[in-house]
């Protein structure tokens, strides 16, 4: 037998009370740990969505009035030489969805000659680049959908072929085939498909509408990318066509924030689930204390010196914390991995991986939370006096 | 087998309560010899758990002196006294204080541990004290599954089991009935007689004192009378 030992089996003495305290702990540890990785992968995105340094230019009213075609040019005439920017891609939104199924797919048309040059992030091969060149109904697509789609139909591969049906007048439906599957982190939920064809698409069902929604610009750095920002704005001032041009990052941010500033209610979120589950522990620590006074201070009487009591019941504390910390982190993170929150919304997350400082992260507080909860009652334990504990009239 | 005699002189012990003293010993001396069996009783708030408290180093005298064996008591920190405490006294309560989530035999073991032996040897200890209190057959009992008679039977082994010069008891069969009472009387005077013990029990209960060798009564913190039993001659120290 060890002091360990007689620490676990104090923490079987009201088996009621220590399982619902290691539950207050692991509740609020899982949501805690999805919740930092909901935050560290947007984190993750945002840098990589800076590294792309593009810039999202739309209209300045609302992103669905959509941006003649001949914004493009414009926009290209501000460096003719290409000192500054890559290329430019128009978008437009097609939203469309596998018949039958109620999602919607984040699809868009894209400018076919410059969209693997400002998605660089696509990583498409020569050979895939040559089959999108050649193949007017080529689609790329994240991983996410891929996969998701992938688990229940066929065709949603490379080389496959998939139909989607658009949500927006006219509802096209039509065939695409793909050429890519993107790994991008930051891709994960989007269809990328020709513009060209969605247009011809258009013409065949007697509408003539060439627009865009966004323009993707590519800078070639970030000095670059805030100067034209500056530009195309006031290139498209007082005219029919204002724009706005955001970086990516502020872009997608406006996405997150549609959905009540996500980040910051979840670390408000995390800090009031610390405080709780502080006073919970804290409590419970205090009552067990109380019931064994007599028995510490025996304890004591047979000679256990006052810092190994305190060293006792801070470490019941630490033990209760943990085990709470695990019994939440452990099954989350085994969910999270086995079945992957796919799809989002529109937030560029493929999947709520846990990431490694998650886990870290919460263990720690659990920890810290666990010895603030059981200070107190050490404190109490050390300064316990036995006489007094012991004190029967006499 | 080792005893110690214990002396204590001119004690005074007072506490403090809102400003206000309440002396509960009153410059007693006392001097018990090694292997005796000496009774402390008296009225409530006489001061004999004081003095056992006292003797035991959970507490200090507000003056005068205690000695047990060859360690003066007032000159010792707390720390020390703990440690001393350790070795060389064993605590038997009223209430046993078992630690309820533990066996009879890891409960006799819990001593033991601030000693550095190996866990073999611990075994060892923990049986024979279990031999000894007659409860071989209940060390993987729990206190719950125990009667009070045998539970208080563990927290004496749980006392001895260190092998200490004195055992201290504090109303041993306070809560026992009339045959279970003279079951861990007998124990006491076994410990007593066999193993050498110095032993000073408090009780309110005649039939208890009847056991010991000496007879000791306190009135308000001083000692009033004392008396010899003659069924138990005092033995020879060691």
């Amino acid at each position: 037998m060890t002091i360990a030992y007689v620490m676990m089996q104090n923490l079987r003495r009201n088996r009621t009370r220590t399982a619902l305290t290691i539950i207050a702990f692991a509740l609020p540890m899982a949501i805690f740990v999805a919740a930092i990785s909901l935050v560290v992968a947007l984190i993750e995105i945002n840098a990589i969505s800076a590294r792309e340094l593009r810039l999202g230019v739309h209209h300045k009213t609302t992103l669905v009035n959509p941006l003649p075609e001949g914004t493009r040019r414009k926009i290209e005439a501000l460096d003719p030489g290409g000192k500054r920017l890559t290329a430019v891609c128009g978008m437009r939104w097609f939203g469309g969805k596998i018949p039958n199924e109620s999602g919607t797919i984040q699809s868009l048309a894209a400018d076919a000659d410059t969209f693997p040059r400002v998605y660089s992030d696509a990583e498409l091969t020569p050979a895939e680049i040559e089959a999108w060149n050649r193949d007017r109904a080529a689609a790329v697509v994240g991983a996410g959908v891929a996969e998701t789609y992938g688990s229940k139909y066929s065709g949603w591969k490379p080389g496959g072929r998939v139909v989607l049906k658009s949500t927006v007048p006219p509802y096209l439906e039509l065939e695409f085939h793909i050429v890519k599957v993107m790994q991008a982190k930051g891709q994960a939920n989007v269809f990328y498909f020709r513009r060209d064809y969605l247009t011809e698409s258009f013409k065949t069902a007697g509408i003539d509408s060439p627009d865009c929604n966004i323009f993707w610009v590519k800078c070639n750095d970030a000095a670059s990318l805030a100067a034209l920002q500056r530009e195309i704005d006031q290139t498209f001032a007082n005219s029919p066509n204002e724009t706005k041009s955001e970086d990516e990052n502020t872009f997608r941010a406006g996405f997150t924030q549609a959905l009540g500033n996500l980040p910051g209610l979840m670390r408000a979120m995390a800090i009031v689930v610390v405080v709780i589950i502080a006073l919970v522990a804290g409590n419970t620590m205090m009552m067990s204390f109380r019931e064994r006074t007599r028995e510490l201070a025996v304890f004591k009487a047979i000679g256990f010196q006052s810092w190994r009591i305190f060293f006792v019941v801070l470490t019941e504390s630490l033990l209760l914390a943990l085990l709470g910390a695990l019994i939440g982190i452990v099954p989350t993170t085994l969910f999270l991995l086995s079945f992957p929150i796919r799809r989002m919304g529109y937030l560029p997350i493929s999947a709520l991986t846990v990431s490694p400082w998650a886990v870290v992260i919460s263990v720690v507080i659990a920890l810290i939370v666990g010895f603030a909860a059981g200070l107190w009652p050490a404190y109490q334990a050390l300064r316990l006096k036995t006489v007094d504990a012991l004190r029967r009239v006499g | 087998m080792s005893a110690a005699d214990i002396v204590a002189t001119s004690v005074r012990k007072v506490y403090h309560k809102d400003r206000i003293e309440i002396p509960v010993l009153d410059g007693l001396s006392l001097k018990i010899d090694a292997g005796e069996f000496v009774v402390l009783m008296g009225p409530s708030g006489s001061g004999k758990s004081t003095l056992l408290h006292l003797i035991g180093g959970l507490d200090s005298p507000t003056s005068g002196s205690i000695r047990v064996g060859e360690y003066n008591l007032e000159r010792m920190t707390e720390r020390e006294l703990t440690a001393w405490r350790s070795r060389h006294v064993g605590f038997i309560f009223q209430m046993y204080h078992l630690v309820p989530v533990l066996t009879a035999a890891q409960n006799v073991e819990l001593p033991l541990l601030l000693f550095k032996m190996s866990s073999a040897e611990r075994r060892e200890r923990v049986a024979t004290a279990l031999k000894v209190v007659g409860l071989a057959d209940r060390t993987d009992h729990r206190p719950n599954q125990l009667s009070g008679g045998q539970e208080q039977r563990v927290a004496i082994a749980r006392a001895i089991v260190t092998d200490p010069d004195v055992i201290l008891a504090d109303e041993p069969t306070g809560d026992l009935d009339a045959k279970t009472s003279e079951e861990i009387l007998a124990l006491l005077n076994l410990l007593n007689s066999e193993f050498n013990k110095t032993i000073l029990m408090v009780t309110h209960d005649p039939r208890a004192a009847s056991h010991g060798q000496r007879v000791v009564h306190l009135e308000k913190g001083v000692l009033e009378r004392e008396e010899r039993n003659p069924a138990r001659p005092a033995m020879a120290a060691s």
